[in-house]
């Protein structure tokens, strides 16, 4: 069971926050302040850490961050923060996070963030073959087969299904999958990513069995063989 | 409340128009005393120069007299030289023995010992009964006698006095004229300013269209040239601002009344279980919403107080919209449009994830309302060394009396009130374009619609 510390000072989004993790699976502790949560953070080993960018006392989450880089603490650290601008952003991801949510948020993407950073040991960047159930990808060749048939996508839908592939059974977001495949940092306004999915799932899933690509409601996809998947809380 | 420009003239100390007015007299006087002295050293100097070479010559002449003919030829050479009608009420030629006594020559009572030989010395000489002063010089001769040979300097002396006078006459006509022309400055500066004053009074007053007149070209006149643009571009914001609290007042009040509806109705006791998540569904989308809207407004705030030029490089405007062609290409096929790209790679200074969305946001816009067109075309392009970006739909386009208005926040084209948005899509494009320091050039066409993002020469 993988483990979260939250540092958080609001009540209210705190306990939300612990609940959908723990509902997640997550083993959660919750701190309040800078200075309790530095010390939690040296007293034992974490996953991961959801990160509130504003703090009352000594120690703003960035402060906190930036100590935890200097200890030379590579732990996941998602910020939350209410301030939303891309400069925000931009300084929150220098002091060291691993991702940036702003609020409000919803739970699902928050899971889906979290996840990602608590599973990124789990899978290698530099696996050159991947496998989910019988749909194969070769990074090296760009070669898809399925059941032994070949599949030709286009070079953006490589990158797609490799994106989820390397995601596997978890849950990416649109916003994930506009970072992570298109490498662009701004809010898509309309249903572009959904369509692009549905092009993928029509080559990967319409001629064969079982669904690979599983639509999960108001968060986003997941690429699977099992019909469930990680939990998710809306 | 504003005060009026007049009341708080500054004082002389304070006022700049007076300052300069002063520098401006200083700086006259002195030139004005330059040239004076040049003027004065000019003729005086060189009469005394000339006199000089006079005395010298005829003492030359008459000391060879003396050499050959001895004192008879040098008695004979002085009565000559003092009845040749050249110069004749100036001159000063004269004999004079050891002693002192005159012994040829018209040399008057001398005024204390004569001048040492053999040196041009200024003296006093009596002459027709009257003191005069004199430029001699004294040789000294082998039979002790002394020949003097000099002039008197009346004519210097009232050439020197009329130099003088005009000189000190002029002088003070200078300085009243520097007075009087920096007086005249000053007025002319203050009236100037004054002008400028009362508009922006009257602005502060809240008299927001009031304009300074601007005549011809000079400082002023674009001063004021500046000043209106400032203002035209203040007045725009505060009716923005107004068109705004307006829209939030209708576009946010709207999904927070439907919200607190379907809250209220879920706490009645009779409610139906499906029917509280189906509510609860529906209160969570219009929060949802409520919350894009603000992140917009905040972003368009942000946008324009210009925070993110610092984080701008160098990048390639055609990889950008390839990219996006691309993310949209299959929305656009699903509506029946065919999307397209042209360009070729233009660089230039910007932030890629703005410009991104920038151009995602008016790709959105074409294939929304360019749907009958069939075709959106996205172009890359340098128009007069300007790299623009440009997506054309072949629409219905926008009416003409609605051109001018789309780019405020909120706005929306009537016929497109039941397509989803909220008309905050191209005010947010004309703040990323204008943080580029570009331009958002907006043109009807027959049929549809073309946005420009133009951008400063690379």
């Amino acid at each position: 069971m993988p483990n979260c510390l939250v540092i958080e000072d609001d009540t209210e989004t705190r306990d939300y926050l612990c609940s959908g993790l723990r509902a997640a699976g997550y083993a959660v502790q919750a701190e309040t302040n800078g200075e309790a949560g530095n010390r939690r953070l040296q007293e034992t080993r974490w996953d991961v850490v959801v990160l509130d960018r504003m703090l009352p006392g000594q120690v703003d989450g960035l402060g906190i961050l930036e100590q935890m880089r200097a200890r030379g603490d590579g732990t996941p650290v998602l910020i939350l923060s209410a301030l939303n601008s891309v400069d925000e952003r931009v300084r929150g991801l220098r002091a060291g996070s691993d991702d940036y949510l702003t609020k409000p948020f919803v739970m699902s993407e928050l899971l889906a963030r979290v996840e990602n950073l608590s599973r990124r040991n789990s899978w290698s960047r530099e696996a050159t073959a991947l496998q989910v159930a019988d749909l194969q990808l070769d990074v090296r060749t760009m070669r898809v087969t399925r059941q032994g048939t070949t599949i030709n996508l286009q070079p953006r839908e490589f990158r797609l299904l490799e994106y989820l592939m390397r995601h596997e059974g978890q849950i990416v977001t649109r916003t994930m999958l506009l970072e992570g495949v298109w490498e662009y940092h701004f809010d898509p306004q309309t249903n572009v990513i959904d369509v692009q999915i549905s092009r993928l799932r029509s080559k990967i899933d319409k001629d064969f069995s079982p669904a690979l690509i599983h639509t999960v409601r108001g968060a986003g996809y997941v690429l699977s063989a099992a019909p469930t998947y990680g939990p998710v809380t809306r | 409340m504003a005060r009026s420009p007049d009341s708080s003239r500054p004082g002389l100390r304070g006022s700049i128009a007076f300052r300069l007015a002063v520098g401006y007299g200083v700086l006259l006087a002195a030139s004005m005393a330059t040239l004076s002295a040049i003027v004065y050293f000019g003729t005086v100097g060189v009469f005394e120069h000339s006199i000089d070479n006079k005395i010298m010559t005829v003492e030359t002449h008459l000391a060879d007299a003396w050499v050959r003919d001895g004192r008879t030829g040098l008695v004979r050479e002085i009565d000559a030289q003092l009845h040749d009608l050249i110069d004749t009420d100036t001159e000063v030629v004269s004999l004079v023995d050891a002693r002192g006594r005159i012994l040829a020559g018209n040399m008057g009572r001398w005024y204390g010992d004569l001048p040492a030989a053999g040196e041009l010395a200024f003296g006093q000489m009596e002459r027709g009964g009257t003191p005069v002063s004199v430029r001699l010089i004294a040789t000294r001769l082998e039979d002790g006698s002394r020949l003097i040979v000099g002039r008197d300097l009346i004519e210097l002396d009232a050439i020197r006095s009329v130099v003088e006078r005009a000189l000190l006459v002029s002088g003070a006509v200078s300085i009243l004229l520097a007075f009087f022309g920096a007086q005249i400055f000053r007025t002319r500066l203050e009236a100037r300013i004054v002008r400028i004053r009362r508009t922006t009074a009257r602005i502060a007053a809240g008299e927001l269209s009031s304009r300074i007149v601007v005549m011809g070209n000079d400082e002023f006149a674009r001063l004021g040239d500046d000043i209106n643009r400032m203002l035209d571009r203040i007045e725009a914001l505060m009716e923005g601002v107004r068109h705004v609290s307006n829209s939030i007042a209708h576009d946010l009040r709207t999904p927070l009344s439907r919200v607190r509806s379907r809250l209220d109705r879920a706490l009645q006791a009779s409610a139906d279980p499906h029917a509280l998540v189906a509510d609860a569904r529906l209160a969570i989308e219009d929060i949802d919403s409520v919350i894009s809207l603000f992140d917009k407004l905040l972003q368009i705030a942000a946008l324009e107080s210009g925070v993110r030029a610092g984080t701008f490089e160098k990048l390639d405007l055609a990889a950008i919209a390839h990219d996006m062609t691309e993310l949209y290409e299959a929305a656009a096929e699903e509506q029946g449009i065919a999307l397209h790209f042209t360009g070729t790679p233009t660089t230039i200074r910007g932030d890629r994830d703005l410009l991104a969305s920038a151009l995602a946001s008016l790709i959105d816009n074409a294939i929304k309302y360019g749907r009958n067109g069939g075709r959106v075309d996205v172009e890359v392009a340098t128009v007069d060394g300007a790299p623009a970006l440009t997506v054309r739909d072949y629409g219905q386009g926008v009416p003409p009396e609605d051109m001018d208005k789309i780019t405020r926040r909120f706005y929306r084209v009537d016929q497109s009130r039941h397509l989803p948005g909220n008309g905050l899509g191209l005010s947010i494009v004309t703040a990323i374009t204008q943080l580029h320091e570009g331009t958002l050039a907006l043109r009807r066409l027959e049929p549809g619609f073309e946005a420009s993002m133009v951008f400063p020469r690379a």
